[in-house]
C-alpha cells in the first residue's frame, strides 16, 4: 500500500511539474517540448494505471505484487535495457547528423527509454510470459 | 507446459478470485495460467496441486506428455 502512495504522489508531483512548465509558456508552439510533455504524460498515465490496479486488487482483498507481477516487471526491464542500448546507439548515430543540443538528445534518449519500458511491459502482458 | 487448472476449477466450482485467494496471487495469474501464458514457480505449482488434492504431475503437464495419469501409469498405479 505505501508503494502505491508513493507512486500517487510522485504521480501528482510530474503532472504538477508538466502543468508549471505549460503555464509559463515552454511547450506552446515547439514540437519538440510537445512531444516530451506527451511522453511525460504516457509515463504518468502508465504509473496511474497501475496504481489503480493495485488498489483494486487491494480492495478485492489480493496480493498487491505476487510472483507474475513481479515477474512481468523483471522481464519487461531486462527487455527494455537491451533495446535500450541499441536506442542509445542510434541517439549517437544521430547526434553527428543534427544540430539539437546534448541535452536535448540526452532528454529525448531518456523519455526513449520510458518509452520503451511501457511498450515492452504492455508486450510481456500480451504475449505472457511463457518461456520464463 | 500445460495445465488443467480450468477443467480442475470447473469441477470444484469456484471462481478464478477464489483459487487466487486460496493460493496467495492475484486473479490475473490464474488467468494467465489458465491460458497458457504463464509458467508458474515450483511453489505456486505445488500450491495449486495441493489444492485440487493432486499430485503436480497431473496438473501441469509438459507439451511432450500425452496427458493426465502417465505418471501413474509409470510407477505402476
Amino acid at each position: 500500500m505505501k508503494r502505491t502512495v508513493v507512486m500517487f504522489v510522485i504521480s501528482a508531483l510530474a503532472l504538477a511539474g508538466l502543468a508549471l512548465w505549460t503555464l509559463k509558456g515552454h511547450i506552446a508552439g515547439n514540437a519538440g517540448e510537445m512531444i516530451m510533455g506527451a511522453i511525460v504524460l504516457l509515463v504518468v498515465g502508465f504509473a496511474v494505471f497501475l496504481g489503480v490496479s493495485r488498489l483494486r486488487s487491494h480492495r478485492r482483498g489480493e496480493l498487491g505484487e505476487d510472483e507474475l507481477s513481479k515477474g512481468v516487471m523483471r522481464r519487461a526491464s531486462s527487455l527494455a535495457y537491451y533495446i535500450s542500448i541499441y536506442l542509445w546507439l542510434f541517439v549517437m548515430y544521430i547526434s553527428d547528423k543534427t544540430t539539437l543540443e546534448a541535452h536535448s538528445l540526452v532528454g529525448a534518449g531518456i523519455a526513449g527509454m520510458a518509452v520503451v519500458f511501457v511498450l515492452c511491459w504492455l508486450g510481456v502482458k500480451l504475449f505472457g510470459m511463457k518461456s520464463e | 507446459m500445460n495445465n488443467r487448472i480450468k477443467e480442475l476449477r470447473a469441477k470444484a466450482g469456484i471462481s478464478q478470485l477464489e483459487l487466487a485467494q486460496r493460493v496467495g496471487v492475484r486473479r490475473e495469474t490464474i488467468v494467465f495460467l489458465e491460458k497458457g501464458k504463464y509458467n508458474p514457480s515450483l511453489r505456486l505449482a505445488h500450491d495449486v496441486a495441493r489444492h485440487f488434492g493432486l499430485p503436480i504431475e497431473e496438473v501441469f503437464l509438459f507439451d511432450d506428455e500425452p496427458g493426465p495419469g502417465r505418471a501413474g501409469e509409470a510407477a505402476g498405479v
